[in-house]
C-alpha cells in the first residue's frame, strides 16, 4: 500500500511491451518502441475500478532481478524500498523461455505477481500455448493479453483490482550442492522484504545489491561457499543456478507451447537484407540521406503551407494592433514577436516534425537494432559498440532522452563518450531546424550538407581522441534484436504530439516573453555591455555582427530560442528581410557554431545527473571551445577565399 | 549438507583451510557436528588412501589426488541427478538419494557416455570428460561461439571469461549452458554475431561470443 492506495507494478524484460501494456491499462501514454530500453525512468498512473482506485507503475526492462546496470538497479530498489501489492509480470508470448525466468526470480523472492502474457495476437500466428497449464506449474494467475489488439487488457485490470497477485509456493529446483549452499545460507538471513530463499540463491549467484543487504557474517559465508562451488564443480554458482533455471524454463515451454509452422515468412526475409552488410548498408546509408532529404524537402514544404496560412490568418493583424495601442515602441514589440513566432512555426516546428515522424517508424518497425549490428564494428574504433547508435538517433531528436537512453549502457567510460558526442556532434532537431531550415533557405542546402559533413568529421576526430585518452574499459555488443513490425499510425501521432508539445507549451511562450525583453533592451540599448565587450569575439573571429551574441546566449536556454533571437536582432535595426541582415557565408557560420556549442540549460541538467558535475563542465567548455574554434577557422577560410 | 560421507570431509577440510594452511580434528568435528573420535578415525583412513596430509597436533590439509577425487564426485553426483530426474523421471527427493549412492560406483567412461544421452555436452573442464572422452576419442569438442559459421547449431556447454560482468550478461540474455544456439548470421570474421537462442534473437560482438563455449551438432 502507498499512501492507502493499492499499488502494482509492470516489471518485464525488455521488449516485451511494458509500456504498451501500461498505456492500454491506464490510458496514460509513455513513450514505447520496438526496441530494448526505450522505457528508463519510473512512470505511474492511477486507474479507477469499480470505484477502487489502484496506483500502476511502468518500470524499465529488466532482463533479471540482480541490478546489472543503471536501469536494472531502478526496478530492483522499486520492488525492495517501495510498497508494491502486486508485481504484474509481463512475459512475451513469442518469447516464453526467457520470460520464464523472470518469473521464476520474481516468484523466489517471494513477491505477490500475476504472470501477463503479452503479445498473444503474435503468438497465435505461430504457436498453440496452453496458458492454463501454465497456471497450475507455476501457481499464480495467468493471463494472456495483447496491448496491441487489447486482448485480456479488461481481465488483467480486473485480475489486478480485485487482488488476485499471490505469493507462489513454487520453487526452481537446483542441483542437490546448490540446494545445500541455499539451506546452509537460508537461517543466517533476517527477514526483509524478500524471502530468505530467494535471498540465499541472489546471494549464491553474487548479486552485489542484496549482498549490501546481509550482514558481514552472511557475506562471509556466501564467499566461502561460492568459492567451493566453483573449484569442486568447474562451474561457477551464477552459472549453475542460471542453467537449472534455463532447463527448467526450456522443459515447461516445451510441454506448453507448440509450434504451428517455422516457415521462413516474409518478415525473416526482411529481416535478412536488412541484416546482410552487402544489402543492408546501402540500406543504412539510404535511409540517412532519406531522413535528411525528407526534413530539407518535406519540411521545406510545410514551411511554405504554415507561412501561407499565417500570412493568410494574421498576416499584419498583430503589428498593426502594437502600433494602434503602444505607438513606435508597441510596433517594434509587436513585430518582435511576430516575427519569432513566425520562426518558431514555420522554421522550427515543420522540420522537427518531419524528423520526429520519421524516427517513430524506424523505432516502432524493429529498424535500429538491425542498424546497431550493421555499425558495431565502425563504433568499436571509437571504443563504443553499435549500440550507441541508438542513442545518437535519439539524439537528433532531443539531447535529453538521448543521454538519459545511455542508462542501459553498463560501462561508465562508454556513457561519458556517449554523452559527449551526443552533446557536442549531434545536432538536435531545433538545430537541425536551424540547419535546413535557416542555413538552407538563405545559404543554400549544399551549405547544409557542408554544416554535417563538418559535425561528422568532428565525430570522427572526438571520438578517436576520447577513446584514447579515456581509460580502458571493455566494451561489448550483446542486443536483442526484436521481430522486425509494422508500425501503428497512433503510437506514432502519440510520439510525435509527446515529443514536440514543449515546443508549443514552453519554447512558445519563453519565446514571447523572451522577444519583449529583448526589444526593450535594445530600444534603449541595455545591452551595450555585454554586445561590446564580447564583439571581439562574434565580430573579429567569427565576422558576425555584434548584436548575435544575445542570439548565442539565449540559446543556451533553448536551441530555437537562438533562432527567435535573430529575428528580433535583425527586426530591431529594421531589416526585416533577413536576406538583408547577413551574407550567405555568415548564416553558414551562425548554423555551424550553433550546431556545435553549449550544450541546452535541460542537457547540461540531465548531463550532470548522468555523468557527474566534473565531466559536465568538461564537455561543455569543450563544445563552446570547440564552436567558436571552428567558426573562426571557417570564417578566415571564407574571407581569403 | 549432504550427509557425513568421505567426500564432504574432503569438501571441508578444504572450505576450512581456503587452500591453505591446515584444520584440526576438534574444528572439524565440530562443523560437521560429528564426534572428534569419528574424524580422527575418518582422517585416516583419508590419509592412508592419500587423499590428505595429516600430522598429529597440527592438522590435515588436503591433497591435490583429494580435490580431484572429490571433485569428480560432486559432478557424478550432479550427473546421476540429473539423468534419474530428467531421463528416467524420478521424483527429486529419491533421485537424490540413489545418486548419492550411485556416485560412488559410475565410471568415468559410463559417466561420460550418460551425459552423451542427457544431451549435455562434453566440456574440457571436467575431469571425467577429459579423462575418458577426449584422451579416448581425441575430438575437439567444444568451438568458440564466436567462431561458429552461419547455419550452424549447438549446445551451450560452458562459459568463460575473465571478466565477471560479461558473464553477468551472458546469462541475463540467456546463453545458459545446456541450450540450444542456433548462428542466424555471421558478418564476418570479427564482426558481430546474430545469434537464436531459445526464441530470442540477439547480437554478440565476437569478442562476448568468444567466452561461449558451444558443442556444435550434426547438421
Amino acid at each position: 500500500m502507498q499512501d492507502g492506495m493499492f499499488t502494482a507494478a509492470l516489471i518485464g524484460q525488455p521488449n516485451v511491451g511494458k509500456s504498451s501494456l501500461f498505456s492500454r491499462l491506464t490510458g496514460v501514454g509513455v513513450i514505447s518502441s520496438n526496441y530494448a530500453g526505450t522505457t528508463v525512468e519510473i512512470d505511474e498512473a492511477v486507474i479507477v475500478r469499480k470505484g477502487d482506485k489502484v496506483r500502476i507503475y511502468d518500470l524499465p526492462g529488466t532482463y533479471s532481478m540482480s541490478g546489472n546496470s543503471d536501469d536494472e538497479n531502478v526496478v530492483l530498489k522499486m520492488v525492495k524500498n517501495s510498497d508494491i501489492d502486486t508485481v504484474i509480470v509481463v512475459a512475451d508470448a513469442t518469447n516464453l523461455q526467457s520470460s520464464l525466468v523472470l518469473c521464476m526470480e520474481v516468484i523466489e523472492l517471494g513477491l505477490p505477481i500475476i504472470l501477463a502474457i503479452n503479445k498473444v495476437d503474435e503468438a497465435y500466428k505461430k504457436f498453440n500455448t496452453d496458458f492454463k497449464a501454465l497456471e497450475n506449474i507455476l501457481g499464480v494467475s495467468v493471463i494472456p493479453v495483447s496491448a496491441r489488439t487489447s486482448e485480456g487488457v479488461d481481465a488483467l485490470a480486473d485480475a489486478v483490482c480485485d487482488g488476485l497477485g499471490k505469493v507462489s509456493s513454487f520453487k526452481v529446483r537446483y542441483n542437490d550442492h546448490l540446494e545445500a549452499a541455499i539451506s546452509e545460507l537460508t537461517p543466517l538471513l533476517g527477514t526483509t522484504r524478500f524471502n530468505s530463499r530467494g535471498t540465499a540463491v541472489k546471494l549464491l549467484e553474487g548479486t552485489k545489491s542484496f549482498a549490501d543487504d546481509v550482514d558481514a557474517h552472511a557475506v562471509a559465508i556466501t564467499l566461502e561457499l561460492r568459492n567451493i562451488y566453483e573449484i569442486t564443480n568447474d562451474e561457477s554458482s551464477d552459472v549453475a543456478i542460471a542453467r537449472d533455471r534455463y532447463s527448467f524454463s526450456d522443459a515447461t515451454v516445451r510441454k506448453i507451447q507448440f509450434k504451428d509452422n517455422s516457415a521462413m515468412t516474409r518478415k525473416d526475409k526482411l529481416s535478412e537484407i536488412l541484416i546482410t552488410p552487402s544489402t543492408g548498408m546501402p540500406i543504412l546509408i539510404g535511409v540517412m540521406f532519406g531522413i535528411f532529404l525528407a526534413i530539407i524537402y518535406v519540411g521545406s514544404f510545410l514551411d511554405q503551407i504554415v507561412d501561407g496560412a499565417y500570412e493568410f490568418l494574421v498576416g499584419n493583424t498583430l503589428i498593426d494592433f502594437g502600433l494602434n495601442h503602444g505607438g513606435e515602441l508597441g510596433e517594434t514589440i509587436m513585430k518582435g514577436i511576430n516575427g519569432s513566432i513566425l520562426a518558431l512555426f514555420t522554421l522550427v516546428i515543420p522540420y522537427i516534425l518531419v524528423f520526429y515522424i520519421i524516427l517513430g517508424v524506424l523505432e516502432d518497425s524493429g529498424y535500429l537494432p538491425r542498424a546497431v549490428v550493421l555499425l558495431d564494428r565502425t563504433m568499436h574504433r571509437f571504443g563504443l559498440h553499435g549500440g550507441a547508435f541508438i542513442p545518437m538517433m535519439v539524439g537528433l531528436g532531443c539531447n535529453v532522452p538521448a543521454i538519459m537512453a545511455t542508462r542501459s549502457i553498463q560501462s561508465r567510460r562508454e556513457k561519458i563518450i556517449i554523452t559527449a558526442l551526443i552533446v557536442i556532434c549531434v545536432p538536435c532537431s531545433a538545430q537541425l531546424a536551424i540547419i535546413f531550415g535557416i542555413v538552407g533557405q538563405y545559404s543554400g542546402i549544399l551549405y547544409s550538407f557542408a554544416i554535417l559533413v563538418v559535425v561528422l568529421a568532428l565525430m570522427f576526430v572526438l571520438g578517436l581522441t576520447l577513446n584514447r585518452f579515456l581509460k580502458k574499459e571493455p566494451s561489448n555488443l550483446a542486443m536483442e534484436i526484436p521481430d522486425l513490425e509494422l508500425p501503428t499510425i497512433k503510437n506514432i501521432l502519440f510520439k510525435t504530439w509527446d515529443r514536440i508539445k514543449d515546443f508549443f507549451f514552453i519554447a512558445f511562450p519563453l519565446i514571447v516573453v523572451g522577444s519583449i525583453l529583448l526589444e526593450i533592451a535594445l530600444k534603449y540599448n541595455l545591452l551595450g555591455f555585454i554586445i561590446d565587450p564580447l564583439s571581439f569575439l562574434t565580430v573579429v573571429m567569427l565576422g558576425l555582427p555584434a548584436s548575435l551574441i544575445i542570439a548565442f546566449i539565449a540559446g543556451v536556454l533553448r536551441k530555437e530560442m537562438a533562432l527567435a533571437m535573430l529575428i528580433v536582432i535583425a527586426l530591431s535595426v529594421g531589416i526585416s528581410d533577413l536576406t538583408l541582415f547577413m551574407t550567405p557565408d555568415q548564416f553558414f557560420i551562425f548554423g555551424l557554431v550553433m550546431a556545435i556549442y553549449m550544450p541546452c540549460l535541460a542537457t547540461v541538467a540531465v548531463m550532470w545527473r548522468e555523468i557527474g558535475w566534473k565531466e559536465t563542465i568538461v564537455v561543455s567548455a569543450l563544445s563552446v571551445g570547440t564552436a567558436i574554434a571552428i567558426g573562426s577557422i571557417a570564417n578566415l577560410f571564407l574571407t581569403i577565399f | 549438507m549432504i550427509s557425513g560421507s568421505r567426500e564432504d570431509y574432503l569438501i571441508e577440510i578444504l572450505r576450512m583451510t581456503k587452500g591453505e594452511g591446515k584444520v584440526k580434528t576438534n574444528d572439524l568435528a565440530n562443523k560437521l557436528k560429528i564426534s572428534p573420535a569419528s574424524v580422527s578415525e575418518m582422517i585416516k583412513i583419508l590419509s592412508d588412501e592419500g587423499f590428505v596430509k595429516y600430522a598429529k597436533y597440527r592438522g590435515a590439509e588436503l591433497t591435490a589426488s583429494g580435490l580431484e577425487y572429490a571433485t569428480k564426485l560432486r559432478r557424478k553426483h550432479d550427473l546421476m541427478e540429473r539423468f534419474l530426474t530428467d531421463v528416467l523421471d524420478m521424483e527429486p527427493d529419491a533421485a537424490h538419494e540413489e545418486a548419492h549412492k550411485m556416485e560412488h560406483a559410475i565410471s568415468d567412461e559410463s559417466a561420460y557416455r550418460m551425459c552423451r544421452i542427457i544431451g549435455a555436452p562434453a566440456n574440457d573442464d571436467c575431469k571425467s570428460c577429459v579423462e575418458y572422452g577426449i584422451s579416448k576419442e581425441g575430438c575437439n569438442i567444444n568451438t568458440k561461439l564466436s567462431d561458429m559459421k552461419q547455419g550452424q547449431t549447438g549446445k551451450i556447454s560452458h562459459l568463460k571469461c575473465d571478466v565477471p560482468a560479461t558473464i553477468k550478461k551472458l546469462i541475463s540474455l540467456g546463453f545458459v549452458p545446456g541450450r540450444e544456439v542456433y548462428i542466424y548470421s555471421n558478418i564476418s570474421k570479427s564482426g558481430p554475431k546474430v545469434i537464436n537462442v531459445g526464441n530470442a534473437t540477439f547480437a554478440l560482438d565476437s569478442e562476448t561470443a568468444s567466452s561461449v563455449f558451444v558443442e556444435i551438432g550434426d547438421d
